[in-house]
């Protein structure tokens, strides 16, 4: 699971029963305002909210929901308008304030682990829905949420305050007139209640995103987040309009490219749920984001690969007695070909993708191919269900990185490189992340800074006075 | 690792039933070791050997032996390690490796019907078992929630939940043969341990219709899973530990097993409780090759049923060509059949049976029977077309009344390992003979309603086996005329149990995997609550 987006299968499982189920309580006609609640339920879906606010297997919004991050687990709260363990209390201004500004009722600052830098851009009107929903289209859940507590100094939460002056901009979205309406309304999704930059943007020492290589792919310390930028090798820049709303649909664009991981959970949460028309404006917008290429991308990931296989090599010769000395052509014999068949090409119906000309596999970061086969895919929300099942359990480091180097040769950039290390630190959950330590001292520079700002600025104001 | 020298419960086996029911102690928070004589093998490396065979109709070929722990293998050359002592030949067929047998089955995973637990009493015929359908039901379900069983709704044992998932799809021919017998014959889809969803992590069946000798995907439960899950559940497992004598101490309870490495090193494990889990063979071998000056028949033996009543499941057939295409291969090897002969009133004439259609697809058989009658080129491919897309094959599934008379022993000839080798006692009798008799009806009649030509009987005489090893350890409740009690503890010895097909008393017409599953969890069940066992929790499914 990702670092940023750990939340279990589970979750999304239990969302399925909940938007299912039209998400909470019945709204009959009569109930006014039920158009608002409505807009509010569909707004809370783009924003994903239960994707954290709700325990794997939980209730829907009674928080829970566990965030990995480099500085510990943070918890999702109970957002239901529960009055004792809830919001049920708040009103509109401090809804919006914990929304927008990352500030709770009570004047504490949340982590931004809740992407409210993301969501400062929503317009007053759709806070206002998603309060007339939150307040009274969802059950409340008169049941308290587990406390986060990270390690000092990230337990004192006025730190955010800090971090908010650099990192917030509390502005909400302005539409560019120049623009059709399709890419405005794409450009304050995207970068609004969806926030995709949350996975898809490198971020700084203090975690901030980047704004410089904004969607231009980073990291989530085991998957990858792609490049979705409008380069045409790099990002999304060949993909027609269709295939990016396909993929944000449907889980998949053809054969070309297939949602694993974190990505299929905000696919199955929220992105699926979406109207034609939001979808279409998503698309838009993404293939005009400013084009950012990453050295050595020569060509789209989807480019890379044919049909072959090295049964020649297989057939007649005995399996080694030590596993771990399996060739790659006799692990993927022996584990992949059943379904992705001998020479990689998916079976007839397109239903078991075909490995070449696949984004998987052209990609120079090849950590998503090692956590497809470590974990593999699972989406039950699909009809018909999808499921690649991992091979953690089966396979070695040594034999997965022997696939993975067979696969990418094979199938897709053979300058691509699969390392037995990375393997094994994927497997761990990742390589384990200096940013505490960092962080700390990044922190306790920043506070010292912030404070000789201030006594400079009151050094100067009181002379001023004087 | 070192095999600790003593463990609270030491299971001899690792396959199907000796996992689940190390699994369900290790649960309860037992300390629990398997010892398994074969080796630790991959699904992916039986995958490839599966692939890599010249002979892929020879189910055994993707499991060679291992040298100091050989099970019988009759192709291309009979190993001669089961001795056949005659009449008749019981060629059984089963595997020595972690996870045993189940790597490869149809994944058949029936519960008897109600009446089997008592034909003596109903048909004057064979024996009653020492417990009844509804001791058994709530066990049946564990293992099927275990297992991802799914069936039709009413096969005629009764259930009281409902099957953890709903049935495979049924493939085309399987629809065609419904439809075409419905005039006479309730076809049913098979009660089967495939996964129609993912369950339990794995997927669901693709119809890669290699079941047997292995399923690639993991989409039906095995005995390799069983394994997986016991040392999930915090089982030590430790392969090539070949179990040859159990030691007893003076008050006749077991003290030790005794095992060789594969060098033939000796060496002894002492536990509180023994279960002897090795299969309807290698269980009352090991028990026969245990006899000591106090029990000189041999461990459990003091009724000398240990190893007696040996039951299978002998099968004949027809194999025809219908009057449309039917293309078998599509889906599971064994998708549907017709349960209505399993139990009436005539079983105090004849052996009730299941009549079981095969959808092995028929490229294979057909194409070594054509190069094998020197037909080539055009006529070939026509010939193979035309079968491939027609024929079709119904079997019996006869049931076979226990018999002392019919057992394993031990013969003269002795393994790599200097042991002595199982020697079987077999023939069929009259009660199977005639229901072999009338199931010819059924296999008239169905060929007639499918248009059927080209009429082939199996050889009349022939009896295929299924490799539902039963009734070598078998249960009731008279010591003297029964090696274990209801709950699988054997007579003579207070801390010893069995576990597996030999266990149960009659064979039915079922395929015993489940059957025996449903009593080992049983015996697991009796044995917490005997020992006390703290911290038991519900044995459900994996992962969740």
């Amino acid at each position: 699971m990702g670092r940023h987006r750990p939340y279990l299968p589970l979750c999304f499982l239990a969302a399925g029963l909940w938007l299912a189920d039209g998400g909470g309580r019945t709204l009959a006609a009569d109930i006014p305002d039920a158009g608002l609640i409505e807009r509010g339920r569909y707004l809370a879906i783009a924003g994903d909210c239960v994707a954290c606010h709700m325990a794997p297997g939980g209730k829907p919004f009674a928080g829970g929901g566990a965030l990995q991050t480099p500085f510990g687990t943070i918890l999702a709260t109970n957002i239901t308008p529960s009055k004792t363990h809830g919001i049920g209390s708040y009103t509109l201004a401090q809804f919006t304030d914990a929304v927008r500004k990352g500030i709770r009722a009570d004047g504490k600052y949340l982590y931004p682990a809740m992407p409210y830098t993301a969501y400062a851009l929503v317009s007053d009107d759709d806070i206002g829905a998603l309060y007339a929903y939150f307040m009274r289209g969802v059950e409340p859940v008169d049941e308290p949420s587990p406390n986060t507590s990270l390690p000092f100094p990230f337990n004192i939460r006025l730190l955010m305050a800090a971090w908010n002056l650099l990192f917030l901009d509390d502005t909400r979205f302005h539409p560019e007139s120049d623009k059709s309406e399709a890419w405005n309304r794409g450009a304050y999704l995207v970068r609004g209640l969806a926030h995709c930059g949350v996975c898809h943007t490198p971020r700084n020492l203090l975690m901030g995103e980047k704004a410089s290589r904004a969607l231009g792919g980073t990291t989530l310390n085991t998957w990858f987040a792609p490049n979705i930028t409008s380069d045409p090798n790099s990002g999304l820049g060949s993909w027609s309009d269709q295939e990016v709303v396909d993929y944000l649909h449907l889980g998949h664009a053809g054969g070309k490219s297939q949602a694993a991981g974190p990505m299929a959970e905000a696919i199955d949460n929220s992105l699926r749920h979406l109207n034609e028309t939001d979808l279409n404006a998503i698309a838009v917008y993404l293939k005009t984001v400013r084009p950012i290429r990453n050295d050595g991308d020569d060509k789209p990931p989807f480019a890379w690969g044919q049909a072959s296989d090295e049964l020649d090599a297989v057939r007649g010769a005995p399996l080694p007695s030590d596993p771990n000395q399996m060739s790659g052509a006799q692990i993927y014999d022996a584990y992949c070909a059943t379904c992705h068949q001998e020479r990689g090409q998916g079976s007839f119906d397109g239903g078991l993708p075909p490995l070449f000309h696949n984004t998987s596999l052209g990609r120079q970061n090849t950590d998503n191919v090692v956590m497809v086969i470590l974990d593999g895919v699972h989406r039950t929300l699909d009809r018909p269900e999808i499921l690649m099942p991992g091979f953690a359990r089966e396979l070695s480091d040594q034999q997965i990185a022997t696939l993975g180097i067979y696969l990418i040769e094979h199938y897709g950039n053979p300058n691509a490189r699969i390392t037995i290390d990375q393997v094994s630190q994927l497997r761990k959950g990742g390589v384990s992340s200096p940013m505490l330590k960092l962080f700390r001292i990044g922190v306790a520079a920043g506070i010292a800074l912030i404070a000789v700002a201030a006594a400079y600025y009151l050094f100067r104001w009181r002379r001023r006075r004087a | 690792m070192a095999v600790p020298r003593s463990a609270d419960f030491v299971v001899i086996g690792s396959g199907i039933v000796g996992s689940l029911v190390a699994r369900k102690l290790a649960q309860a928070g037992a300390e629990v070791l398997i010892l398994e004589a074969g080796p630790r093998v991959t699904r992916g490396e039986i995958v490839a050997r599966f692939r890599n065979s010249p002979r892929r109709s020879d189910w055994m070929s993707a499991y060679p032996p291992a040298p100091w722990a050989p099970h019988p293998i009759y192709k291309p050359t009979d190993n001669n390690y089961l001795l056949q002592a005659g009449p008749y030949a019981y060629a059984a067929e089963y595997i020595r490796q972690v996870g045993g047998t189940s790597w490869h089955w149809a994944a058949h995973a029936w519960r008897n019907v109600p009446n089997d637990f008592k034909i003596r009493t109903l048909y004057g015929v064979g024996v009653d078992w020492p417990i009844d359908y509804e001791d058994l039901e709530p066990f049946y379900q564990e293992a099927e929630e275990i297992m991802g069983v799914s069936g039709a709704p009413n096969t005629g044992s009764p259930r009281k939940k409902p099957f953890p998932m709903d049935p495979v799809a049924e493939p085309y021919a399987m629809r065609r043969i419904r439809e075409r017998l419905a005039s006479a014959y309730t076809v049913v889809t098979n009660t089967t341990a495939r996964n129609s969803r993912s369950y339990d992590g794995r997927p669901a069946c693709c119809g890669n219709n290699s079941c047997q000798p292995i399923c690639p995907i993991d989409a039906q439960y095995h005995g390799g899973l069983a394994a997986q899950a016991a040392e999930a559940a915090g089982a030590d497992l430790f392969p090539n530990a070949n179990v040859y004598k159990l030691e007893h101490d003076e008050r006749g309870r077991i003290a030790a097993a005794l095992y060789y490495d594969p060098d033939k090193n000796s060496h002894r494990v002492t536990g509180n409780t023994f279960i002897v889990a090795a299969n309807g063979i290698e269980s009352p071998r090991l028990l026969l090759l245990s006899a000591s000056d106090t029990f000189p028949r041999g461990l459990a033996n003091s009724s000398d049923m240990v190893g007696r009543n040996l039951m299978d499941h002998p099968s004949t057939s027809l194999t025809f060509d219908a009057d449309e295409d039917m293309w078998l291969g599509r889906g599971p090897q064994s998708p549907s059949s017709i349960n209505s002969m399993r139990d009436g009133p005539f079983r105090s004439e004849h052996a009730p049976y299941r009549l079981d259609f095969t959808n092995i697809s028929r490229i294979d058989g057909t194409t070594r029977e054509l190069i094998s009658q020197g037909i080539y080129g055009s006529e070939f491919e026509k010939r193979l077309r035309h079968s491939a897309a027609r024929e079709l094959n119904v079997k019996n599934v006869l049931e076979v009344l226990p018999d002392p008379n019919h057992r394993i022993a031990l013969g003269d000839e002795k393994d790599a390992m200097g042991i002595p080798k199982p020697q079987t006692h077999y023939s069929i009798d009259g009660y199977t003979r005639k229901g072999h008799e009338r199931s010819k009806e059924d296999f008239r009649r169905i060929a007639e309603l499918l248009g059927g030509s080209n009429l082939r009987f199996s050889r009349e005489g022939d009896f295929a086996n299924n490799q539902h090893i039963c009734g070598t350890l078998s249960m009731g409740h008279d010591p003297r005329a029964s090696v274990c009690d209801q709950w699988a503890r054997t007579h003579d010895h207070e801390n010893l149990y069995l576990a597996g097909t030999g266990v149960l008393p009659t064979c039915g017409t079922c395929n015993s995997t489940e059957n025996a599953v449903a009593v080992a969890l049983r015996t697991a069940e009796h044995i917490l609550s005997e020992y006390g066992v703290r911290g038991m929790r519900p044995s459900g499914r994996d992962g969740t």
